[in-house]
């Protein structure tokens, strides 16, 4: 018997959807938890996707792409891959566990709210998928990580960060609650599928997968760039719910794209900015984190918004600044203070590093060289109290990363600059000028406070390193160090600083 | 290449056969195919479609179409997906199906 097509009968069970009786609409679709706005109701039910599934081919496929990623993971468990592996590149990785497992348990209720609360039924529908969606991500993260805990402990923070108060934890925390937990099911079908999942996912998921394939992590390759297909189908509830909303509110289409792209701007240049840049050995890197961003944001996200009638972010200048420094700025960072890490952080500026970054970011030596001279010239003579923090970074009171960005002022020098303002009788810092901005458009929000306001206010005792290091839940067998044992700061004894070409 | 539009496949031994198939649906087309190792961009300009059947013929008679999302880990532009074929363009879909 011939099966009818999919296109034959999909739209009549897709739709199906309650004639209400005893209940009115507010009832069961409220303003604070579907956020119509300005958007008509009716205009909802122009809600189309493209790309289109149904149950039974989901399933199919979904047991397609596990079989698949499960089979590379048990053949490999037998192997010496993992030891053959880069201490950096492994660094790289449980960053990646820890910052993203719990996060995709997030993005399951982010999708279940959209399943229940999203204004059409097609657009529930695609959402039930992409609940299935990230509860598999969730688990196959956590699987993935589980697997190494025997060989470090590290690894014990796939699952762990996420509980914790560590201050990449509180950052991201800040992020996502905004993007996902607090956030109405038109606002997070525009935040989430479209803004990080359409275009900054795939940084994380798919261009990072190049880098782990050379650096010989067949394992995590193939892991994220399998979830990232999932990613791929379920972030196209984006689409269509932009089209609505710019048709009728594009104020608020273009504001709340441009605040989340900020803002996962800044949470991957912490994150995968140093992966890219620093913890793959230099000779895998496929290429520069600026070249992926390039690609896949510069180029292909901003084609898509610009095809649904969005105008570049009013922070454009600053961001592509910004893809020249922020990275930097944060892996030495991420460095300096690396008892906070629940992972090795990796210094990454040995000669042939530095070579390298000096031919991708021509500014690189003249703002960075000498800072890196300086440690490893402690290191060399032995003052490693030196290069171990007394103190805590001021973090940005919108992205809750150290405030740490260079930049180049009339006064002719690279400085880093505090972007401050007052707001009922407190000063808030902030790293740059597009977190200030967001802050104070959406200064009513309720936001978490930083580690260091926190430090402030006398919630971490005692107050000093070891209390902060204890509230965020870290305890020696886990604490960050370098990792490489320092044998890259040998090379700037035998080395004159590098040439400065094309800096300023 | 202006307008880039098209699918990125993760790497696995069928890469070569859904280019194969992609050339057969697209002739006359300038096509793009870009190689990064764990990742394949396979572009046109404006417009990019593959059949169910080009797939079927180079990699067997048991391939479904559907299983092309199992190895599509990213796309540039709007994708409208039928069971006959997947098209990748830009501008909102012509013809809604479904």
């Amino acid at each position: 018997m011939a099966l009818l097509k999919r296109e034959e009968w999909q739209g009549i069970v897709r739709d199906v959807d309650w004639t209400l009786k005893y209940v009115d609409d507010e009832a069961v679709y409220p303003e604070w938890h579907s956020g119509t706005g300005k958007v008509p109701r009716d205009a909802w039910q122009k809600w189309e996707e493209s790309y289109k599934v149904s149950y039974p081919d989901y399933v199919a496929t979904q047991r397609e792409k596990e079989n698949s990623a499960y089979a590379v993971q048990s053949a490999l468990k037998r192997s010496k891959a993992f030891e053959t592996l880069d201490e950096g590149w492994k660094s790289a990785t449980k960053m990646h566990f820890g910052g993203v497992a719990l996060v995709e348990g997030m993005a399951t209720l982010a999708e279940l709210k959209m399943a229940r609360f999203g204004l059409s039924p097609a657009w529930r529908n695609m959402s039930i998928f992409g609940a299935l969606d990230e509860m598999r991500h969730t688990q196959i993260t956590l699987l993935f990580g589980h697997e190494f805990v025997s060989k470090d402990p590290q690894y014990d923070w796939s699952h762990k960060a996420f509980h914790t108060n560590d201050w990449v934890t509180v950052s991201l925390r800040s992020l996502f609650d905004a993007m996902m937990t607090g956030a109405n099911a038109v606002d997070m079908a525009i935040q989430l599928p479209l803004t990080f999942e359409t275009g900054f996912t795939n940084l994380q998921f798919v261009a990072l997968s190049a880098d782990a394939l050379e650096a010989g992590d067949i394992n995590f390759a193939n892991m994220i760039s399998s979830i990232q297909t999932d990613e791929a189908r379920h972030s196209q509830q984006g689409g269509p719910t932009l089209e609505i909303l710019v048709e009728h509110d594009p104020v608020r289409a273009q504001w709340t794209v441009d605040k989340f792209f900020w803002l996962s701007a800044r949470a991957f240049a912490a994150l995968t900015g140093p992966s890219m840049d620093y913890y793959t050995p230099v000779e895998h890197r496929k290429q520069s984190y600026r070249e992926f961003m390039e690609e896949w944001i510069i180029d292909q996200f901003m084609r898509t918004l610009s095809d649904y009638g969005l105008k570049k972010p009013w922070y454009w200048d600053e961001f592509m600044e910004g893809l020249d420094i922020w990275h930097h700025s944060l892996n030495m960072g991420l460095w300096f203070w690396r008892p906070t890490l629940w992972w090795k952080p990796v210094a990454g500026v040995d000669e042939a590093s530095r070579q390298w970054l000096n031919e991708k970011y021509p500014n690189w030596e003249t703002v960075y060289g000498d800072k890196w001279r300086v440690i490893a010239e402690n290191i060399n003579s032995g003052n490693m109290e030196a290069t171990l923090p007394e103190t805590l970074p001021w973090l940005c009171s919108m992205c809750h990363l150290p405030t740490c960005n260079a930049n180049y002022g009339r006064d002719g020098k690279w400085r880093v600059r505090n972007y401050s303002l007052k707001h009922n009788g407190m000063t808030y810092h902030f790293c740059t000028k597009g977190c200030r901005q967001i802050w104070w458009e959406d200064r009513d929000n309720l936001n978490h406070t930083t580690v260091v306001e926190r430090f402030l206010l006398g919630e971490i005792q005692p107050m000093d390193v070891p209390g902060v290091l204890g509230y965020m839940g870290l305890t020696p067998d886990v604490m960050g160090d370098d990792a490489h044992n320092y044998h890259w700061a040998s090379s700037f004894s035998q080395s004159e600083p590098a040439g400065t070409a094309g800096g300023r | 290449m202006d307008n880039a539009v098209g699918p990125i496949l993760r790497s696995s031994d069928e890469v070569d056969q859904v280019v194969a198939a992609i050339y057969d649906d697209n002739p006359g087309t300038e096509i793009e195919v870009t190689d990064r190792g764990a990742y394949v961009r396979i572009h046109a300009s404006d417009h990019l479609r593959v059949t169910a059947e080009s797939l079927k013929r180079h990699l067997g008679p048991d391939f479904e179409i559907r299983s092309l999302e199992a190895m599509m880990s990213a796309f540039a532009g709007r994708i409208n997906t039928t069971s006959d074929a997947v098209e990748w363009s830009l501008g909102p879909a012509k013809a809604p199906v479904g």
